[in-house]
Parts: structure tokens; C-alpha cells; sequence
């Protein structure tokens, strides 16, 4: 009998290849970049915190928010309130007040906007940034419309260590990949399969007796949790917090680069904000006055001919690649 | 177990389920049959909770809850199998089992091995998502979800539509093994000679009124009831 010895095959690299390549990409290339590229993938990373956290909600429970943007300005706000006007320097004590305050904002409009569901949805998540943001802009307090600048880079307390512009790019970078495990995490637990099975019928849920508002409720908190620190690490990344990154610009940017990039995966959101904000930069170049024609180009583009978002056809090419493709994603 | 008195329902200003009373002894199986819209999945989802009544009284283990949130009542030990399947399609096959696992202290519990040793099939796709299964395996998978909950009693809301006849008789075996373990059944069905195999007692149920009661057999001999509300001439 002829005995076949099995080759070796890469499963490891099948499974998690895309996550290894693009770590070591993200790793090793920036700092052969110029500054100011380097600056624009920092602030890749901000926007992937962000709509990886959007896509928490969006994604996986279902709940289509244009208000998310508020807690992403909240964190934002806190860290600059505190560093302006409480000249708290320290990151270790901005950072986590800013985003527990933001999770609180969270709790709080979250009783209120999940009283309803679907549209209404949508449009009372919309209102209640929109009443921040004009909160923000009338305010003294935080400089009314001219918004809260001249912000650092974080001072992380350790004596004669500060981050310059790529060691800040690793330290946001580091916080992404923290981030997005701790979503991991959570949306593969049996916590994230309620939640997916909520997306796919709330009716079923509760006849299995789940409380299928108090899942709502805890995701949402834990949503703009994960918005606020990108909200902080954006007012370190651009220096300036102003009353429209509460309000519906942002939001619906945060929105765009979930879909373009892939709902439901996590991972999408990277992507989306990868290609989001390197054409926003690409655009201020070359065309600035052209950005929302573009922007609009890029999402009909995207929703017509990549259904499902950059992500699943990226993770399907992937997969044909590799007879024993399972990319984990 | 569970008793329905005088109930009624409506869809806003639709006044469907007109008075309805009907009983589930404990252990036993009840068969509510009737046409298509009749009542008969409107008298589920005013039990479960999603329509609940505006008037009459549910009486669930000598507790009255017409007034409670459908998961309070599903925790109460109602399971529900759904008209259609519906099954949570980007979920495995395992997690949609163990989503739904409660009550899982009891010796006699349910739980992911007893169902699969109920389903073999099951077993053999535990890692494989619910939208790839087949129409009778899915059905499966709506009632190894349903006891997963563990509960004291199963609504199941036309576990055979839409499936080949052989899977039919397999489900009807299957639902026979639940009726043996002790659970109470209330069957809604429009596969008249499988719910008058397994039930006890039988309801029939015309523009959501009670038209008919009886035992199956005293149901079978009467021909006039049968042609005139279930549409079908003698013992089909």
C-alpha cells in the first residue's frame, strides 16, 4: 500500500497570514515615511478605534447610529478640558477620565435613544449629538466654536522620554491593537453571539429570554467606551477638539468607513479608515475643494461593486488563495 | 401546565384571536389545527408574548402572565419553535445551541451532548453556519434551541411546513421521544394526520374562535367537522 506522506501545509499562516502581514507592515514602514505621512496613519489608527467601536453597534448588534460622534467628541472634549483647563498633564490621569466620562454620556443618552428602534433610531442618536455639538459651540468654557488647540502630545510620565512624532505613531498603534483584541474578545464571546442573534431577530432572542434591551444597552456603553479613547487620542493626534467632531460630519464619516471597509468584521473598519483617510489626505493635495465628490465616488463605488465591504473580498481572495484558506476574521 | 381563558388579540385595530380558551395538561400534547389564517400562530405569539392580549387571562404553572415581557415568559420555562425555522444564520451550529442554554443544573437538563445524541445529524455540522443546513436540519436545530432553554413547555408553530415527507416522520418521531421525556407540547399544525398521531387532546380553531374540541380519535370518526375546518375530505 502506498502510504502519502501529508505535506506540510502553513495552516497557522493561512489562518492568521492577512493579521501578520499587516502587522509587520504597520510596524516596520513608518518610519521610513516622511513626518507628515506618518502623522496621516496615526490618525488611521484613530479613526479605525473609532469605527471598529461604531461597528460594535452597527455591526453586530444591528443598531444604525448617526450619533456616534458624540462620545468620540466627549472623549475628545474631557481630554482637552482637562489639559487646558485643569493643566493635568499626566496620560495615565486624562486618558482614563476622559473615557469613563465618555462611557457615562454613553449610559446616560443610552436610555434615552434605546427607548426606540430602527429609524427612529438613527434620528434620535442624530439629535442628541447634534445637541451636544451646539452645546459645544455656544460654550465659553470649552472656546465656543473655535473649539479647544494647542494640544501635546501626551506626556506618559516617564522622565526624560517624550514621544516624538513615530513614537507616538507606535503608542497609538499599540492602543489599536489593544483595542481591537479587547472587541475581539468580546464579539466572539457568548455575550457577541446574542449579540448577532439580536442583529438577525430580536423576537427570537427574547423568546429564548434574553433581555435583549439590556444587551443593547450594555453594547452601547461599551461602544462609546471604545469612542471615547479614540476621541482622546485624536485631540492628541490633531492638537484641536472643535464642536463638529460631536456632530453628524463625523458620525456619518465614522459610518462610511465601516461600510466601505466591511461591517461586522472588526478588522473592516481598519481597512475602511485606511483607505478613507489616505484619500482625504491624497484629496487635500490635489483637489481639497473635491473631497465630498470623492468621498461620495469612493461609497457608491464600494457599496455597488464591493457588496459586503473592501474586508470580505479581501478575506475571499485570501481564502481562494490558499486551498486550506480559513483567514479568522 | 398551561391554560388560556377567554382571550383576545389584535394586530392594532384587527380583532383576531376572538375569545380563545384551550388547556395544556402537564405532560401531554395539544393540537391546535385550522386553516391558514385562522388564529393559530397569532394564539402563539399571544402566549409568548410578542401580541399579548387585550383581555383574558394566560395561566402559565398557576401563574397568571399575560402581562409579562416575552423573555420573563420564555424563562418561566416556555420554549418556543417558530413557524419557518428561523434559525440565527451567522451562528454555528453549536452556537446557536449554546446561545440558548438555562436551567442547566437539573440532572435531567438538556444539554449539548443529549441533543445531539437526538439529532446525530447535528453533530456532524456543529462548526458549520446555520445558512449552509438543509430545511430539515434546520428544523432540527429550532427544536434542539428550544430545549436548550429547558423548558416545561414547547410551542411549536408547524415544525413540518415545508419539508420532504420523510423528514416529516422523523420530526413527528422526534417530537413523540419529547412527549415521552415529560415535556407539554402545544402543537400547531396543518399536517393533520402527524398532529392527530401525537396529540392528546385536539383543538380546531376558525377565524379565531375554538370551533372544536375533543380527543383525536372522536375528532377522526367526525367527517363533517373535518371537511368543513380543516379543508380536507375524511382521515387524510
Amino acid at each position: 500500500m502506498i502510504t502519502v506522506k501529508r505535506l506540510y501545509r502553513p495552516a497557522i499562516f493561512a489562518s492568521y497570514g492577512p493579521y501578520m502581514i499587516g502587522l509587520a507592515i504597520f510596524l516596520i514602514v513608518p518610519p521610513f515615511l516622511p513626518m507628515y505621512v506618518q502623522s496621516i496613519i496615526t490618525k488611521v489608527a484613530v479613526f479605525a478605534i473609532f469605527a471598529m467601536s461604531l461597528d460594535l453597534i452597527m455591526g453586530y448588534t444591528g443598531l444604525l447610529s448617526l450619533g456616534h460622534a458624540a462620545f468620540f467628541g466627549v472623549g475628545g472634549y474631557m481630554a482637552a478640558i482637562l489639559i487646558k483647563n485643569f493643566e493635568i498633564t499626566n496620560f495615565w490621569i486624562v486618558a482614563p477620565i476622559s473615557i469613563v466620562v465618555a462611557a457615562l454620556f454613553a449610559a446616560v443618552l443610552g436610555l434615552i435613544a434605546l427607548r426606540v428602534t430602527g429609524i427612529y433610531f438613527l434620528l434620535v442618536t442624530f439629535a442628541l449629538s447634534m445637541l451636544l455639538a451646539s452645546i459645544a459651540l455656544k460654550w465659553n468654557y470649552v472656546n465656543g466654536i473655535y473649539g479647544m488647540a494647542g494640544i501635546m502630545r501626551p506626556d506618559l510620565g516617564l522622565a526624560g522620554f517624550r514621544l516624538n512624532h513615530i513614537k507616538f505613531y507606535y503608542f497609538v498603534f499599540l492602543i489599536l491593537i489593544l483595542c481591537y483584541f479587547l472587541m475581539y474578545r468580546v464579539v466572539n464571546s457568548p455575550f457577541g453571539h446574542a449579540l448577532r442573534g439580536i442583529r438577525e431577530s430580536e423576537s427570537r432572542m427574547r423568546a429564548l429570554g434574553y433581555n435583549t434591551w439590556l444587551y443593547k444597552y450594555i453594547t452601547f456603553i461599551i461602544a462609546g467606551l471604545f469612542a471615547g479613547v479614540g476621541g482622546v487620542l485624536f485631540t492628541y493626534q490633531s492638537g484641536v477638539i472643535a464642536p463638529q467632531h460631536l456632530g453628524v460630519t463625523v458620525s456619518t464619516l465614522a459610518m462610511l468607513i465601516c461600510i466601505i471597509g466591511g461591517i461586522g468584521t472588526l478588522w473592516g473598519p481598519f481597512v475602511g479608515a485606511l483607505v478613507i483617510i489616505l484619500l482625504e489626505y491624497f484629496s487635500s493635495i490635489n483637489a481639497p475643494e473635491r473631497w465630498p465628490l470623492i468621498l461620495g465616488g469612493v461609497f457608491v463605488i464600494a457599496v455597488m461593486f464591493l457588496k459586503g465591504g473592501i474586508a470580505f473580498h479581501l478575506k475571499k481572495l485570501w481564502n481562494k488563495m490558499f486551498l486550506n484558506g480559513s483567514f479568522k476574521g | 401546565m398551561i391554560e388560556l381563558r377567554d382571550v383576545h388579540t389584535y394586530y392594532a385595530d384587527s380583532y383576531i384571536l376572538q375569545g380563545i380558551s384551550l388547556e395544556v395538561k402537564e405532560g401531554s400534547v395539544a393540537a391546535l389545527l385550522g386553516r391558514n389564517g385562522m388564529g393559530k400562530t397569532t394564539t402563539i405569539r399571544t402566549i409568548i408574548g410578542f401580541t399579548p392580549p387585550r383581555e383574558g387571562i394566560i395561566r402559565f404553572k398557576e401563574k397568571e402572565i399575560q402581562c409579562l415581557k416575552p423573555h420573563k415568559i420564555a424563562r418561566m420555562g416556555i420554549g418556543l419553535v417558530p413557524q419557518g425555522r428561523q434559525i440565527f444564520p451567522s451562528l454555528s451550529v453549536y452556537e446557536n445551541l449554546t446561545m440558548a442554554a438555562r436551567d442547566m443544573e437539573r440532572g435531567d437538563a438538556w444539554n449539548i451532548n443529549k441533543i445531539y445524541n437526538l439529532f446525530p445529524i447535528l453533530k456532524t455540522r456543529t462548526r458549520i453556519k446555520g445558512t449552509l443546513l438543509s430545511g430539515g436540519e434546520q428544523q432540527m436545530l429550532t427544536i434542539g434551541r428550544a430545549l436548550m432553554t429547558n423548558p416545561a413547555l414547547l410551542l411549536m408553530d408547524e415544525p413540518s411546513e415545508g419539508l420532504a415527507p420523510i423528514i416529516v416522520e422523523e420530526i413527528g418521531h422526534i417530537i413523540g421521544r419529547l412527549k415521552e421525556s415529560g415535556i407539554s407540547i402545544l402543537l400547531v399544525e396543518q399536517n393533520i394526520s402527524m398532529a392527530l398521531d401525537l396529540a392528546d387532546y385536539v383543538y380546531i380553531i376558525s377565524k379565531g374562535v375554538i370551533e372544536y374540541e375533543s380527543k383525536p380519535d372522536d375528532l377522526i370518526k367526525n367527517e363533517e367537522i373535518v371537511s368543513n375546518y380543516l379543508g380536507v375530505a375524511g382521515n387524510e
